[in-house]
């Protein structure tokens, strides 16, 4: 600066800049630019006023700017400069003037809209989640897909979309800054790049075909690869923070040793204390044990009748875990396909007298499988007991009770007793409550689809859901009713679940919906059939109307889905 | 100043003689549901506003030729003056509630990239060249017009010209809705040009037989984020009057939401609407809540109307000052104490909307103020460390 001392003179004389004044400008050279940088830069992001000038600076011309004549110098003299400052004054003066004349002027620097404004938190679409969250949507090209992501983009999330094709046709329909990865849901290998880095997903792609090769790729195998894919790379996160992340599931027992037995204690009863009864019965045996092949088996049989016999065991969380974290249970069992009880005692762990029995059905199929069993379906085994709080779960029990064969379902060939049992365990885990869900699904309800087509349709949509179901993440499926190309937001919508919807839905409604439920806690692990509220024509109604359109800012997914089944 | 104002629309050009020559040249000529207009105009005098770029001929017009054919996805909405402060409002409320946007724009060296960020299609047409509009007009259900010339354009070739080469245009390709902004009061004063303008332009859609919408406004918050909140927190003078003149000022994302819900109702179908805010709101008072939401005194500087109509006077005798004398033209409308406002309730049952979900200027300027102030002191924080460095 020392370089330069004309212009730095010249200008300090005025400048109302806070930082130094000879370490404003360093590099330049010209003898008329630093008046061009003399205005503080604004505080507000993107506003950049031409001329920022202050009161003082509006007043001054160039005449009293010559009076001044204390730090004078040849620039400040020089008949171009003083011109040009002049004009910029003049201009200045003259636009707030002129825009005195004017009922609403646009403003003069749009970076100043869109920052605040337009993308900014006075927008109504921001979501305050939305900028740390990417969200993957397949699918993207769909008459949902599409409506979906320009959602997504209003609202500022980044996003992902996964094309088959990087075809420029293609492309060209997505938004440019949406990040486009190829890839087919057929294929698990080219997944793994699309679901890096992914917070959710939107899986809205189906079958173009009803081909059943088709859907089987797409709704079935497609939804089984790509939620395979996200719990992959979830995984991936959870062993990268040691199992720690909010996302690993909480080890109870794991069965692979005659140790990991231990602790489990086998034990029998009966519900009637009927001694005549219990005479004439076969009694009732079982054993818990760790056979040759490495499974523990919990098998036995139960001829009395009213006889129960369970498995048992205290539990012991690590330290700074407790179950109120988690939802529900994970059951990795495989067997010969009865049915079980599974009882939960829960009170204050000093006396274990005060415990209150919660139990929830279990059935497994012939053959391994996962069960999942939410806490929210266990119930109190006195009515009157409170819901059960897991936090103070102390022990779990497995129940077999024989129930009563029913006369139609036993086939000639089937010689099995259903009073023995059999069942092999593999693992006990806690499923990790989550607040949002992870992958939405976008399924259908069956209607409106040609008859003819539609028991294969739903069969590969069904299969979709069940692995999604399975694959552990929070998951919520939509099944919309017949689509419409029509706007939303305009009727009334029902959510319901069960099979009993009769109207069509507009594609951008679901796409709000999907939306919505991204950062939703009432929405995670729930399935639910969506349409327009039916709308009696004529004179045909039989009740009032009572639903409200969707409005502006009401959120009308958290209480329609609030009151339905959680893990359907 | 004649020869100037020659360059006008004669009803534009002289107001004063309007009312009788008006009407009849609107039946007459501006109609284009009568096929000869476009031929004829050129022979009639003094009605050099119509632009004869658009040549089709009587059976194109006649929209139903045009029905056998693909029909246009009622979803699919074409939005002139994309880019605009209203224009990017109705943007993002057409394809969040699942339009497919088209957005006409100029073509410029700095395309609006953001319109595609969100997932709108540009395309490029100019209003002023006519030539450019039938092609942007393939295939759409509705247009959207909230096109409005930046003050230092010549008013007339973006707001008349143009504006009645796209209704022409829109008539011809047998477009099934357009929608139009206006000003409220535009008819009330005819001495303001863009009011004029706007009030012809309505006249002329309304003649033109297309089912139209027409909807005025009266300002919007977010002109006053930039006249007003944003000088007081930096420090600077505000330019206010003391006009008594009140104005309903309404946010452009509840014109936009609005705007949709009447486009779907069925009953508004070529209907005047008018939209104004909750409550009607002089300068000062703006002033004074900004004043009060930002903590600090405003450095105002108040200018009485009478030296703007002087000014306005004074431009006017010049030929080479008339473009400021136009822009000056509001004046006339800030010294007549008029009320910008309506009141709203029918409009709100009309479209069966709440109340109490239409945005007050209190709780905008309460949530920008409250936004800004956040994020300055954040900005400050930063700066300060920097200071140090420095």
């Amino acid at each position: 600066m020392a370089a330069l001392p004309v212009g730095g003179a010249g200008v300090s004389g005025q400048s109302k800049l806070n930082c130094p004044r000879f370490l404003g400008w360093p590099s330049s050279s010209l003898p008329g630019n630093p008046r061009f940088r003399r205005h503080p830069v604004s505080a507000l992001p993107g506003s950049q006023f031409e001329n920022s000038n202050d009161e003082k600076e509006e007043t001054t011309r160039v005449g009293e700017e010559e009076k001044q004549g204390v730090s004078l110098t040849l620039d400040d003299v020089n008949p171009v400069g003083l011109g040009r400052r002049s004009r910029q004054i003049f201009d200045e003066v003259w636009r707030k003037f002129s825009g005195l004349g004017q009922i609403s002027r646009t403003p003069t620097d749009e970076g100043l809209l869109d920052t605040v404004l337009i993308r900014g938190p006075m927008c109504e679409f921001t979501v305050p989640e939305a900028q740390d969250t990417t969200v993957l949507v397949v699918g993207g090209t769909s008459r949902i897909g599409r409506i979906v992501i320009r959602k997504l983009m209003l609202r500022g999330y980044k996003v992902k979309a996964l094309v088959r094709k990087d075809d420029p046709e293609v492309v060209d329909m997505l938004p440019r800054s949406v990040t486009i990865v190829v890839g087919d849901v057929g294929e698990p290998s080219s997944l793994r790049a699309a679901v890096s880095g992914c917070n959710k997903i939107i899986y809205c792609a189906t079958a173009r075909s009803a081909i059943t090769g088709d859907l089987n790729r797409v709704d079935n195998q497609g939804v089984r690869n790509v939620a395979k894919a996200f719990q992959d790379y979830n995984n991936e996160l959870a062993q990268l923070r040691a199992g720690k992340s909010s996302k690993s599931k909480l080890l109870l027992a794991k069965f692979k040793s005659v140790e990991s037995l231990e602790g489990w204690e086998v034990r029998q009863g009966t519900y009637f204390q009927d001694v005549v009864a219990a005479k004439y019965d076969g009694g009732m045996d079982a054993k818990f044990e760790l056979t040759e092949s490495g499974d523990a088996v919990f098998s036995g049989y139960v001829f009395t009748r009213g006889g129960y016999v369970e498995l048992s065991k205290r539990l012991s969380l690590p330290l700074g875990s407790t179950l109120d974290r988690y939802d529900g249970l994970l059951l990795s069992v495989g067997g010969n396909g009865r049915s079980f009880v599974l009882i939960l005692e829960a009170g204050p762990l000093a006396d274990t007298s005060q415990s209150k029995l919660y139990f929830a059905r279990m059935s497994t199929k012939v053959g391994f499988c996962r069960v999942r069993v939410p806490f929210s379906s266990f119930r109190p085994v006195r009515p009157d007991d409170p819901p059960l709080d897991p936090f103070l779960v102390h022990t779990l029990t497995i129940r077999f009770e024989p129930r009563r064969p029913k006369p139609v379902e036993v086939p000639s060939g089937n010689k099995q007793d259903p009073r023995s049992f059999k069942l092999i365990l593999e693992y006990i885990k806690a499923l990790p409550t989550g607040q949002e869900t992870d992958f939405i699904l976008v399924s259908c309800t069956g209607a409106g689809i040609e008859p003819n087509r539609r028991d294969q349709v739903l069969k590969a949509k069904k299969a979709g859901e069940d692995s999604l179901r399975r694959s552990g993440l929070g998951y919520t499926i939509v099944r919309p009713g017949p689509l419409k190309e029509e706007p939303g937001g305009q009727r009334a919508l029902i959510f319901d679940q069960g099979n009993r919807i009769s109207q069509g839905i507009s594609c951008a409604d679901v796409a709000d919906i999907c939306v919505k439920a991204l950062h939703d806690s009432t929405a995670r692990n729930k399935s639910f059939d969506v349409c327009y509220e039916y709308v009696a024509e004529g004179r045909n109604e039989l009740y009032e109307l009572v639903a409200h359109l969707p409005d502006k800012a009401n959120n009308y997914l958290t209480p329609a889905l609030s009151v339905l089944e959680k893990n359907t | 100043m004649a020869s100037s104002l020659s360059s006008f629309p004669p009803q534009l050009a002289a107001p004063r003689r309007r009312s009788t020559l008006s009407s009849l040249s609107w039946a007459r000529a501006l109609s284009p549901a009568q096929a000869y207009f476009l031929a004829s105009s050129p022979s009639s005098p003094g009605r050099h506003c119509v632009p004869l770029q658009v040549r089709c001929n009587a059976q194109t017009i006649v929209a139903s030729d045009l029905t056998p054919g693909t029909p246009v996805r009622p979803t699919s909405v074409l939005v002139v003056g994309a880019t605009g402060t209203l224009g990017r409002q109705i943007v993002r409320r057409a394809l969040d509630e699942g339009y497919d946007v088209r957005c006409l724009v100029r073509p410029r060296p700095a395309p609006a990239d953001f319109l595609r960020d969100w997932g709108a299609t540009v395309v490029n047409g100019d209003l002023s060249k006519p030539e450019t509009i039938p092609a942007t007009l393939v295939g759409i259900h509705t247009i959207i017009d909230c096109a409005t010339g930046r003050p230092e354009e010549p008013i007339q070739t973006v707001d008349w010209e143009g504006k009645v080469a796209l209704i022409q245009c829109a008539k011809a390709m047998g477009i099934q809705k357009y929608v139009f902004y206006s000003i409220h009061n535009c008819d009330k004063h005819p001495e303001v040009p863009l009011m004029e303008i706007k009030h012809c332009t309505e006249k002329f859609l309304q003649d033109s037989g297309l089912r139209y919408i027409i909807i005025r406004l009266c300002g919007f918050m977010q002109g006053l984020i930039g006249q007003y909140a944003v000088p007081i927190l930096e420090e600077k003078s505000v330019w206010g009057t003391d006009a008594p003149t009140r104005i309903a000022y309404m946010d452009t994302q509840d014109i936009a939401r609005l705007t949709f819900i009447a486009m779907r109702n069925e009953k508004i179908d070529k209907k005047l609407l008018t939209f104004a805010g909750p409550r009607a709101w002089t300068t000062q008072e703006v002033i004074a809540l900004c004043e009060r939401l930002a903590g600090q005194d405003a450095n105002v500087t108040t200018v009485p109307v009478s030296v703007l109509r002087f000014t306005r006077q004074l431009t006017r005798f010049f030929q080479w000052t008339n473009d400021v004398a136009d822009r000056l033209a509001f004046t006339e409308v800030l010294s007549s104490d008029t009320v910008f406002s309506v009141p709203m309730n029918e409009t709100y049952s009309l479209l069966g909307v709440d109340q109490n979900d239409i945005l007050t200027l209190e709780k905008y300027l309460q949530d920008y103020f409250s936004n800004i102030l956040k994020k300055l002191k954040d900005l400050k924080a930063q700066s300060k460390q920097t200071d140090i460095y420095l």
